[in-house]
């Protein structure tokens, strides 16, 4: 299976790779220096001209990109301001005649964390053929990180708790259940856990963990990447059975999670069950909305016309029997097919 | 039996989350809808078509039963799109509350996405501030800053950052401040890159958003599909809207509310029509679910439903919007998100006052269990003051029809004017009033029937007097001390002929905005007061007068 990820670039970063090269999570795509803390540099004075007549004066327009001892402004009489430092030139301030001037700091790299190869480079992004499995899931949030997959619950349904968290599980993508309190999930980035996959997560630790994270970076006390994907709703919701059995079975894979863009790769690893809208009569469903949300059974029968569901919609509707034996009608809209089993992945 | 053959057409509106087809025919000389269905987008055509031939199957000639799919697919299609991805936009500015807001609104109520705001006053720090624009990925980068006449300094070196962050990308720039720098903007920029756009923000005390709306407008066509520009649902949606004016010569208030989009059209009474499209402005917009978001939305809705879930709720909607409310709670959110939405997209400078009809689109109205659940969302939402209808567009009919060429929308428009919009009823809606008292006493006249009422209404309350589709009254209006309509008038008594709908006329006395208390348990009577006055079954009418 083959996918293409494009990862975005910012501008100013010097690309490190070439088309059709291959490259491995821990690689550095490019080298990027940021801006740092800018340096005022006298203009208006040194030229002994007034700040607005200086302005006039400049040879390179702000905005520009200066070398360290380049001319910045000349006058008439030939007096120069050179730039001490290499930097961007940020503004000229036409009431105090000074430059502002932001040096570039030292080179970061922009890691690719990801497998693949490179299959295009543009002045914004670069893209990547990977070639693995993708799961897109339906929420998700922070960087993108890389690590090996481990399973740290024994249900799908099962909460990931804060002691499921521990040294061993640093640098890892840590797959949890139905949900995580904002504890676990501030344990887990403490504890340098890479990622967290979760079938449900309440809205409310989310905001929790957000909140914990913006105090501390507030501080200065975050360091790392740290990545959450969400794959079947808000809430407490568990993983799918199939989709958990596919987890354990590919435990310790690397894979790469961009939490942003809601996906996960797992590397030499067979397809995920797959996911369809609109499923058939004898297919194997997952409910999408409350009061079914997460749990899945057979779809035995279609109601005739239209249905009304509790909520008064009129909704083409299905029979679903649960795995709990019991047949209900559900709105078609909120279900998806899924394959039986992971063994029905093949490639 | 319904005549089918080639003369059928397909209608179809497609949505990002959900497809509307509706399938005309011709009955008895008139085209009519013989055919509807909706359902999520990724189900795909085919099966669009399927539905609506099982739905046409047991009121067509049995001859053509197992041709109809091919029929349908057929079928010459008129259709409107919302578009593949929203426009996104950096912007700019030296204040973030003043020219920043300006231009914010109006880039905002142009269509576009503001993916990076960054503002002088930001509270980032200066590298902060260009590291993000840097990051930034945009179709455009909007400045704005300095009020007419000045030279602020400060919108150069907010210009200056983004020189610095564009680098060599091509991006095109739009310069919306002070037109004294307009030169100096440009000269930081490669030959040719800068538009310069009247300022939206010319002083401190005005605001004029009109010129950039409009030239951002006109460069997002060029921007997202060139090439059907007039089959993007907001702007199909606002050329119908202009023709139903043109046609009944009313002043229209449209909006479609979507998930993603929303577009507010008003349209003048003449066939011109001004639109606001909010890229992020439907049910899953990011401002549901971002902080307060959630509270804002309980806050309106009678139901006791913990904020908590209210919250996975709207983030379960937007995570899967073409997924439908199963349960009561889950309809209770979404039609409170709804009410938040309308009123959150008319709070800006279209107002709804004085407009003779309000026409809700949009599957959340269309779907809406009961007519007076669409009435609610639309009167809670825009709060339209005076006296105007209220109608939906239940089969999803003006986008498709509003795609049509300018010399085909009227006749089309004519030909379905039957089935073109649901009634619900007409909106009877005054403000001020003494708390408590009565602020208005209605009067309903029917030609035949015995006249109901004096009717008193409340300050605060709101009554149904039903009226059904197709039957029209006189109404009466004697207001009372400090209540209005809103016409210039200041007389104290009114005249005005209603339509009725599936609602009926609407008596609303709760002021606009409504005020609710605040204490929570107090609140939600109130609300729940409202709900159950709009829901309540009618009162059967008085007998007919011999």
């Amino acid at each position: 299976m083959s996918f293409s990820h494009r990862i975005p670039i910012p501008q100013g970063s010097q690309v490190s790779v070439s088309i059709g090269e291959e490259v491995r999570p821990d690689q550095e795509l490019a080298r990027r220096r940021n801006p740092i803390e800018p340096e005022i540099v006298p203009v208006a004075g040194p030229l002994r001209r007034r700040p607005e007549v200086a302005a006039g004066l400049l040879l390179r327009p702000p905005g520009a990109f200066v070398e360290a001892g380049e001319p910045i402004a000349q006058a008439s009489d030939g007096r120069q301001v050179l730039s001490p430092v290499a930097g961007l030139l940020l503004a000229y301030s036409r009431v105090d005649g000074n430059a502002v001037i932001s040096p570039l700091g030292p080179d970061e790299p922009i890691l690719a964390h990801i497998s693949g190869r490179v299959s295009a480079i543009d002045p914004t992004a670069i893209t990547i053929e990977v070639q693995g499995a993708a799961l897109d899931g339906v929420g998700g949030t922070g960087e993108a990180v890389h690590g090996e997959l481990i399973v740290s619950v024994r249900d799908p349904g099962e909460e990931l708790r804060a002691a499921a968290i521990d040294t061993g599980s640093t640098g890892k993508i840590v797959v949890g259940g139905s949900r995580a309190s904002a504890e676990t999930l501030t344990r887990a980035r403490a504890m340098g856990v890479a990622g967290i996959v979760l079938g449900g997560v309440l809205d409310k630790e989310l905001r929790d963990f957000a909140a914990i994270q913006r105090r501390r970076r507030d501080v200065g006390g975050l360091a790392g990447s740290f990545g959450l994907l969400l794959v079947e709703g808000f809430g407490k919701v568990g993983l799918d059975a199939g989709l958990f059995a596919w987890f354990e079975r590919h435990s310790g894979h690397m894979a790469s999670l961009f939490g942003a863009e809601h996906r996960l790769y797992v590397y030499d690893a067979t397809r995920p069950p797959l996911r369809r809208s609109l499923p058939s009569l004898g297919d194997r469903v997952i409910a999408h909305r409350r009061p079914f949300q997460g749990r899945s059974g057979q779809l035995v029968g279609f109601v005739d016309g239209l249905h009304m569901t509790p909520s008064g919609i009129l909704a083409r509707t299905a029979l679903v029997r649960f795995e709990d034996g019991r047949t209900t009608p559900v709105p078609l809209a909120n279900l998806e097919a899924t394959d039986r089993s992971e063994s029905g992945s093949g490639d | 039996m319904t005549s089918v053959g080639s003369e059928l057409a397909l209608l179809v509106d497609v949505g990002s989350a959900w497809t509307k087809g509706t399938l005309i025919s011709r009955v008895r000389g008139s085209w009519r809808i013989v055919a509807h269905g909706a359902q999520p987008t990724d189900w795909g055509d085919d099966e669009l078509v399927r539905r609506l031939a099982s739905a046409l199957r047991p009121s067509a000639d049995p001859r053509l039963a197992r041709d109809l799919e091919r029929l349908i697919a057929a079928a010459p299609r008129i259709e409107c799109h919302t578009s593949v991805r929203p426009a996104r936009l950096a912007l700019a500015s030296v204040s973030r509350d003043v020219s920043g807001a300006a231009a914010r609104r109006a880039a905002e109520s142009a269509g576009w996405l503001i993916v990076e705001n960054a503002s002088a006053d930001d509270g980032r720090a200066l590298t902060d501030r260009l590291v993000a624009l840097q990051a930034a990925e945009v179709d455009a980068w909007l400045l704005s800053g300095g009020f007419e006449g000045a030279h602020a300094d400060q919108a150069l070196e907010m210009t200056a950052l983004v020189a610095a962050a564009r680098g060599d990308r091509r991006e095109p720039v739009i310069w919306a401040g002070s037109s004294r720098l307009s030169h100096e903007v440009a000269g930081l920029f490669e030959p040719g890159a800068v538009s310069t756009v009247a300022n939206p923000r010319p002083s401190p005390e005005r605001e004029d958003p009109g010129p950039l709306r409009i030239y951002l407008e006109a460069l997002l066509s060029r921007t997202v599909e060139p090439e059907s520009a007039r089959h993007l649902s907001p702007v199909s949606f606002r050329r119908a809207l202009a023709q139903l004016s043109r046609e009944t010569e009313l002043r229209i208030m449209g909006i479609d509310l979507g998930a993603r989009f929303a577009t507010v059209v008003l349209a003048d009474g003449r066939g011109e029509a001004e639109s606001r499209v909010f890229a992020r402005g439907g049910l899953t917009a990011a401002a549901l679910t971002a902080p307060g978001g959630p509270g804002r939305v309980t806050r309106g809705m009678p139901e006791p439903i913990d904020e908590l879930t209210v919250a996975d709720t709207l983030q379960n909607l937007g995570a899967r919007p073409a997924t439908l409310p199963q349960t009561e709670e889950d309809l209770a959110v979404l039609h409170g998100a709804a009410r938040h939405q309308l009123a959150s997209v008319v709070a800006d400078d279209l107002r709804a006052d004085g407009i003779d009809l309000l026409v809700g689109a949009g599957r959340v109205m269309a779907a809406a269990p009961r007519p007076a659940m669409a009435a609610q969302m639309l009167i809670d939402g825009v709060r339209p003051l005076g006296v105007t209808a209220l109608a939906i567009d239940g089969g999803a009919l003006l986008g498709p029809l509003g795609s049509l060429e300018d010399g085909e929308i009227g006749e089309g428009m004519a030909s379905l004017r039957e089935d073109l919009l649901v009634p619900l009823g007409t909106a009877v809606i005054c403000r001020g009033g003494r708390s408590g008292h009565v602020a208005m006493r209605v009067t309903l006249h029917r030609s035949g029937w015995p006249s109901i009422g004096p009717i008193e209404v409340r300050s605060g309350q709101l009554q149904i007097v039903p009226l059904g589709a197709g039957q029209f009254a006189e109404l009466e209006i004697s207001l009372e001390e400090g209540a209005s309509l809103g016409t210039p008038r200041r007389s104290r008594r009114a005249w005005a002929e209603v339509s009725g709908g599936s609602v009926g006329v609407i008596l609303d006395a709760r002021g606009v905005p409504t005020s609710v208390p605040r204490r929570a348990e107090d609140r939600r009577a109130v609300l729940a007061a409202w709900r159950d006055a709009m829901l309540r079954e009618p009162p059967q009418p008085a007998p007919r007068a011999r």
